[in-house]
């Protein structure tokens, strides 16, 4: 499947955009992950209070991250099910969660450094590999998927040993609200309830 | 490719454990419901899914669950409590050492030679200069570890995945990778060792193999297990779709290394300029 998808992707692309331009892109996410990449381990190897880090993540996560557009794809079919209120109070309580998820790692990350890899585009994306170490763990190989990478490079997605935060995420809230009449209250209920236990 | 003599092995290597596991299975409380036709979204779902032993597969999910919680987990903790790091890293270094034999089998099964050689040459350094596995030099010495079982074997040669299970004890699977488990044990010369009641220094090692991976494994994805059931509003769900995206790519890799054998210094293939 995935070998036939990037063929397809390899196939189309020369079509669309002249090859200087997609490698100009590439190395523009490259250098776009390298600098987000830089302020996230000052940030986890700082000094400062777990509330100022988790201040600064939410920052960085502001600036750099395609929060709405992860959100949106997240809440996948159910999206268009929703009422422009509840996709309103959706996107703000998914901000919160991911910022909530994203600092309770800190500590594990405590002492993290990257390594920058390859980036090639990939349809009108491009992804950046980079190999996370931590102290007491074998080397991570991480994705990141930015969108736009020429224009205004937003992290869309990351890809940890060939796992989707999106895709993951995703199908967490498609069984939550299989399992709950697709109703999109009951699963903005749950993010409250989630929020408030680790927030 | 996948009318490949050798996907009829998946049926012969299919353990009487997985018949077991799926009999009961069907047994305890039958299948998800599939819903209407009228309702493509729904069905689309349903068929990414993948899950038709869904509510049976979430009833050994609370099993596991509840082992884990009074088992498992604290055992980890206390490894992790007792041990400091260099000794638990020299652990799981032996253990992955005696491991290798399965995984330069399915090396080879998979027609990947240079894994072959990888993990040949870790063999060999590792027991040796590595002191019985206990440091891994090999890895230094630019022959990596990487993953091979029988399950992602049977995947390179056309079996398909099939349904998701969830395995007592055992956790996420799919029949394909069910078997390739079952399949894995056969494989191992230490199966065939020591067997029969004569050999207690044998029976020994072999349950002290069989917890050590258990606790060791455990104790390694401590933090992540923690984070997603913390995390994740529907944790079944999320293993699911964790599983399957982490095999998937375990299988991609495999299936794009295609290092060449041929010595740097000699004239190459066509086919090598692409690594």
């Amino acid at each position: 499947m995935i070998n036939r998808r990037n063929f397809l992707t390899l196939a189309a692309a020369p079509a669309l955009f002249p090859l200087p331009v997609r490698a100009q892109a590439a190395e523009k996410a490259s250098a776009f992950v390298k600098s987000t990449g830089d302020r996230l381990v000052a940030v986890v190897n700082g000094p400062g209070s777990s509330s100022a880090k988790r201040a600064q993540m939410s920052q960085i996560i502001n600036s750099d991250v395609d929060v709405n557009g992860i959100g949106r794809f997240c809440l996948g079919r159910y999206w268009r099910q929703a009422t422009p209120e509840q996709q309103k109070q959706y996107l703000a309580l998914f901000h919160e969660v991911l910022v909530t998820n994203i600092t309770a790692k800190l500590g594990e990350y405590q002492g993290v450094t990257f390594t920058m890899g390859r980036s090639r585009p990939q349809d009108d994306e491009a992804v950046v590999s980079t190999t996370v170490i931590r102290p007491n763990n074998g080397p991570t190989a991480v994705d990141w998927i930015i969108s736009n990478p020429s224009s205004d490079p937003k992290i869309v997605d990351v890809v940890a040993e060939g796992t989707s935060l999106r895709l993951t995420q995703r199908q967490d809230y498609a069984s939550y609200l299989a399992h709950n009449n697709g109703s999109v209250d009951a699963l903005i209920a749950a993010m409250k309830s989630q929020i408030s236990q680790n927030g | 490719m996948r009318s490949s003599p050798c996907s009829r092995l998946a049926c012969f290597g299919a353990p009487r454990m997985l018949a077991f596991g799926v009999l009961v299975a069907f047994g305890l409380s039958g299948c998800a419901t599939k819903p209407p036709a009228s309702d493509p979204d729904a069905v689309a779902d349903y068929e990414q899914t993948n899950d038709p032993l869904e509510p049976t597969n979430r009833v050994f999910y609370a099993i596991n669950n509840g082992i884990d919680t009074v088992i498992l987990r604290p055992a980890a903790l206390a490894y992790r409590y007792v041990l400091p790091s260099p000794v638990r890293d020299g652990v799981h270094n032996v253990l992955a050492n005696i491991g290798l034999p399965v995984q330069l089998a399915n090396d080879i099964l998979e027609g990947k030679p240079r894994r072959a050689g990888d993990s040949t040459m870790r063999i060999l350094i590792n027991t040796t200069v590595g002191v019985f596995g206990i440091f891994d030099v090999a890895t230094k010495w630019g022959y990596p570890d990487h993953d091979a079982d029988f399950g992602m074997t049977l995947a390179l040669w056309g079996v398909p995945e099939g349904p998701f299970l969830f395995l007592p004890v055992l956790g996420p699977s799919d029949p394909r990778d069910a078997a390739g488990f079952g399949m894995g044990i056969a494989m191992d010369p230490f199966t065939w060792i020591g067997t029969g009641p004569n050999h207690p220094g044998w029976t020994a090692f072999k349950w002290s193999r069989f917890g050590l991976n258990a606790i060791d494994a455990r104790e390694r994805v401590l933090d992540s297990i923690d984070q997603i059931k913390k995390t994740a509003l529907d944790p079944y769900a999320t293993f699911r779709s964790l599983y399957r995206q982490h095999r998937h790519a375990q299988i991609e890799n495999v299936r794009n290394d295609n290092r060449t054998t041929v010595p740097v210094w000699f004239s190459q293939p066509p086919s090598a300029t692409a690594q």
